[in-house]
């Protein structure tokens, strides 16, 4: 196996929380590629460990058994520094609860990470304007998260997490808290950005985004039940759908 | 399709390919699955049934790209009424539930397999649906009609999912039974 | 009716599951009435003991001292004695000036009284231990037994001749020790000295053996006790000069020993009062943010969150006004051995008087009222609605802190910005730590200064009582205090911390280490503290110039700036344990909690 061509791997990846009786395995012998560039969403009812999984890839929870690599280098042995420097360079996060600071202005908000990952503030805030401006929020930079709708949180969150080029954006139900129209912005950002060959790992129980993906994998009680490639293999393409007009008649 | 065709001329009498044009415009990435000559076809139906009449343009040579047509009295009745129905096109859900049935009354195939096929299919076209629809400006373009289809195939897969369910529950039932 | 034991119900519920809290309350509060009613309570204890031991040893109303001997002397004072206005008299008897060594070489001045073996009406001192005088043995005042470490049994030498203590007294015609000689030889001034009694024989032998200074002095009692004054104008004989001193001016000569204690215990118990506010209050600002999560359960048993409120006032006054029974009972408990810091005076203190209580107790109510006034007013503007939707109160946005905070290193960039989100809380623990560095100025300078010890011709063999007495009290306070500073130092951290919970998680999805983050924790107490630290070395010498004698000297330069440096060090260490605790929790959790 290529390891180097695989943005995150994940090998026999397993998660218990509780002790005793109440043991739950919420990741359960989880194996698991995503090449760069792929776009993979991670499917499954609440509860199944999907977001369990996505917090082992970033390194913010460490598996009880199983390895992760993360860019070729393996980071369930790291040290909670180590690990800190591997999220600045590699990781960003998407949250469900966008989890932007309520006292940081969108700008500030976006500039943070590159902050802390040593960047001048210069560098930081001109990176800043720049995704602010991708994700069409340059001119509501300097407003606070409560002064932005939900959708626009959003997209400050995506921005902060694209700041320091990471080698993989991993969300938690991004579009969770939406509603269908900033649904439908998130998600033409993360097309544009699948486009220009970003790498994605989305935990979603949103058909719509999970329909973004290149790759689908469904999970019930902490496994993998299916694995299904969605790009470039329909059937019979967008003609397929002209029995859901009418335009057979 | 044919009343979408009259409704088109309702506003003035139009070439052929102008409505063809118009049609593709509405229908946007779509409009691809039409074939170039269903329109004509269409027309020529309308003009049997003495919905439609084609006037031929002046000075002109003879070709069909050169036909005008416009409504007649009965086409505009026929517009109206279409305009006041109601009736809405049902996706057929009968079938696939009881090719689910069948197949496990018959031991056929497995319906939890034939639910993952079916909904890696749908999954697919849903793919597909929702690019075409984000490539879409907002407003009530094709983008639009591309959201009720994107809308559509999700509660399909919703069903697909109580499907499913529904199938490996049973088939729980019986392997611990 | 119903409301009172819903009430009463909630508060005890409170009280067990927050008993860390209650238990800080209880012991703040405690320590601040403590230390004020004592502060206050020193003169009215002082004149207890004074009284006390006036009435045990039939202590003179007036003491007659001729400053020399001689015919006229003794005739003008026998005169006295007789007068009209007095009741009984004492005397006259020699007062001798000499010196008193110990077996271990200490060495101080003495006055002997010349005493008859039987007592008198007037003036009979009280033995403690041993016996009375007899021929060729002494009795020792017992403050200046005990400063000397001797007992009945030892020698002493005095004036080069060796006597047995048979036994030890106490008197009220004298100050306490070391103040026993009144006037000095030939009626000049007089220096730290202690007191002696010897039968009149030998006390002449000594005195003519060794030429010594002797003094004649009559003990009198006057009809009216209280008409001191108005019989020494009475008496005023140009001839022969007598000095008076009266039993109110020996009174008031006790009271000099503490005349640096009772700022050291008002000012101190301030200070521990203030420390008490600003420590209950961020406990109180954290517990009501907990607090409108029960206001839901509450609306709908019918009670709004203005009970809230009553909840916590409640429970901070009862806990507030326990603390202040339990802070009289320790100051009537120690005012005694505050009040009397040599062993000259019997008796025991009376209660505090009723001006005490009320202060003390309008001290506690105080401190109750101050740190949950923030989160009552809060609670009573509040709509009921609003309140059961609240969140903890948003910190604003600070462009120009923010873009500074960009400038910096990530430690110091999260800990700014930090500080800045709750600029209240930053005021609070700059007061704390400049507190802490006033009690540590006032301590250090305390004990640069030079003071003539009790021993001969000032030597420090025998310790000056009253600078000993008002450095251990200064140490006493200085440790409440800064054990207070780090109790509230602790908290603030914590809360800081529990608030900044989930943006500390999100800094650690975004590539923060966890060593960042406790630093940063740690820095947004540094940050204020150390304006504080610094601010508090000249609030601290001003406080002390307040009280202190014209010729004190300041504490060297170098002492302090160590003070400082040291108040910051431990504030460092102190708020880095909190600090690595919230850091080490696991982010997931953190964020999962946040959503919830």
């Amino acid at each position: 196996m290529n390891v180097s061509r695989a943005a995150v791997r994940a090998c026999g990846l397993v998660r218990t929380h509780g002790e005793g009786q109440s043991r739950v395995r919420a990741v359960d012998e989880v194996d698991l590629e995503v090449p760069e560039g792929q776009m993979l969403a991670v499917m499954g009812p609440s509860g199944c460990g999907k977001s369990t999984l996505l917090h082992l890839l970033g390194g913010l929870e460490r598996p009880t058994d199983g390895q992760v690599w993360v860019a070729g280098r393996r980071i369930d042995t790291l040290s909670e520094r180590a690990l800190a420097r591997m999220r600045r360079r590699s990781v960003g996060f998407v949250f469900q609860a966008f989890h932007l600071m309520e006292e940081l202005s969108a700008s500030e908000n976006v500039e943070l990470p590159a902050l802390l990952a040593g960047r001048s503030r210069r560098q930081a805030r001109r990176r800043a304007g720049l995704l602010l401006e991708r994700v069409g929020l340059a001119d509501r930079a300097r407003h606070l998260p409560s002064q932005l709708s939900g959708g626009q949180r959003q997209r400050v969150a995506v921005a902060r997490a694209l700041v320091n080029d990471p080698l993989v954006v991993l969300a938690d139900e991004p579009t969770g808290n939406l509603d269908t129209a900033a649904t439908l912005d998130v998600l033409r950002i993360f097309e544009e950005l699948r486009t220009a060959g970003q790498t994605f790992v989305i935990v979603t129980h949103d058909e719509r985004v999970a329909a973004t993906a290149d790759r689908l994998v469904s999970m019930r009680d902490g496994m993998f039940v299916d694995d299904t490639r969605l790009a470039g293999s329909t059937t019979t393409g967008l003609g397929g759908l002209g029995g859901l007009i009418g335009l057979e008649g | 399709m044919q009343d979408a065709v009259l409704a088109m001329l309702a506003k003035e009498p139009t070439h052929g390919y102008d409505l063809r044009a118009r049609l593709r415009h509405s229908l946007g990435p779509l409009g691809g699955s039409m074939n170039p000559g269903q329109i004509y076809v269409t027309l020529s139906r309308l003009e049997k049934a003495g919905l439609v009449v084609c006037e031929r343009a002046d000075g002109l040579p003879e070709r069909p790209e050169r036909k005008v047509y416009a409504l007649t009295p009965a086409g505009q009745q026929r517009v109206a009424a279409w305009l006041a129905e109601v009736g809405w096109p049902k996706p057929d859900l009968a079938e696939f539930h009881l090719k689910l049935a069948a197949a496990a009354a018959a031991r056929l195939a497995d319906p939890v397999e034939l639910v993952a096929a079916q909904r890696r299919e749908l999954l697919r076209r849903l793919r597909e649906a929702q690019r075409a629809a984000l490539a879409e400006p907002a407003g009530p373009g094709a983008g639009l009609l591309l959201e009720g289809v994107v809308l559509r195939l999700q509660a399909d897969l919703r069903w697909l999912d109580a499907c499913e369910r529904a199938w490996s529950s049973l088939d729980d039932e019986i392997e611990g039974g | 009716m119903g409301s009172i034991v819903l009430v009463a119900r909630l508060v005890l519920a409170d009280v067990r599951r927050h008993q860390a809290q209650a238990a800080m309350l209880l012991l703040a509060v405690t320590v601040a009435t403590a230390t004020m009613a004592l502060g206050l309570s020193l003169r009215s204890v002082s004149e207890a003991l004074y009284e006390q031991t006036r009435t045990a040893t039939a202590g003179p109303d007036l003491v007659a001292l001729s400053g020399e001997t001689g015919p006229a002397v003794t005739s003008a004072l026998t005169e006295l004695a007789g007068s009209p206005g007095v009741a009984a008299h004492h005397g006259p008897y020699r007062i001798v000036y000499a010196d008193l060594t110990t077996r271990d070489a200490t060495s101080s001045r003495v006055v002997v009284h010349g005493f008859a073996e039987k007592p008198a009406a007037v003036n009979r001192p009280l033995v403690t231990s041993g016996q009375w005088i007899r021929p060729g043995g002494t009795v020792l005042e017992r403050g200046f037994a005990t400063a000397l470490h001797v007992g009945v049994g030892d020698r002493v030498t005095i004036a080069g001749r060796p006597y047995p203590v048979v036994g030890i007294a106490v008197t009220a015609a004298t100050s306490i020790y070391p103040g026993a000689s009144q006037i000095g030889p030939y009626g000049g001034p007089s220096d730290y000295s202690g007191l002696a009694w010897m039968t009149r024989s030998d006390a002449r032998a000594l005195a003519s053996s060794h030429d010594l200074p002797v003094t004649l002095a009559v003990d009198l009692e006057l009809r009216d006790p209280a008409a001191t004054q108005a019989f020494r104008d009475a008496h005023h004989d140009s001839t022969v000069r007598i000095n008076f001193r009266s039993w109110q001016f020996t009174a008031q000569q006790d009271l000099a020993m503490l005349k640096g204690s009772r700022p050291i215990l008002v000012v101190g118990s301030w200070l521990l009062s203030f420390l008490a506010i600003t420590g209950v209050a961020a406990l109180a600002a954290g517990r009501a943010v907990q607090q409108t999560r029960r206001a839901g359960l509450l609306k709908a048993v019918g009670a709004g969150p203005g009970l809230i409120a009553t909840v916590l006032l409640t429970e901070y006054l009862a806990l507030a006004l326990a603390g202040d029974a339990l802070g009289l009972l320790v100051a009537r408990l120690t005012a005694p051995a505050i009040a009397s810091p040599t062993a000259s005076r019997i008796g025991d203190a009376a209660g505090p008087t009723g001006a005490t209580v009320v202060t003390a107790t309008v001290l506690a109510v105080a401190v109750a009222v101050l740190s949950t006034l923030r989160p009552t007013l809060r609670a009573m503007r509040t709509a009921t609605v609003t309140a059961l939707t609240a969140t903890p109160h948003q910190p604003r946005h600070r462009p120009h802190l923010t873009a500074l905070s960009a400038l910096l290193p990530t430690p110091l960039l999260l800990g700014l910005r930090l500080t800045a989100r709750r600029p209240g809380r930053a005021l609070l623990q700059a007061c704390s730590t400049a507190t802490t560095v006033i009690a540590i100025v006032a301590l250090l300078t305390m004990h640069a200064q030079q003071e003539r010890g009790y021993g001969l011709n000032g030597s420090p063999v025998l310790p000056n009582l009253r600078g000993e007495h008002d450095r251990r009290l200064m140490l006493a306070v200085a440790i409440l205090l800064i054990a207070l500073a780090v109790v509230n130092t602790i908290t603030f951290t914590w809360t800081t911390a529990v608030e900044a919970r989930a943006n500390m998680a999100i800094a650690r999805t975004l590539g923060a280490t966890p060593g960042q983050v406790s630093a940063g924790l740690s820095i947004a107490q540094l940050l204020p503290g150390l304006p504080g630290a610094v601010l508090g070395v000249p609030l601290g010498s001003g406080l002390l110039s307040l009280f202190a004698a014209r010729n004190a000297v300041e504490a060297p330069s170098s002492w302090l700036l160590a003070a400082v440096l040291a108040t910051l060090l431990a504030t460092a260490a102190l708020t880095a344990l909190p600090a690595r605790l919230a850091a080490r929790r696991p982010v997931a959790r953190a964020l999962s909690a946040e959503t919830a």
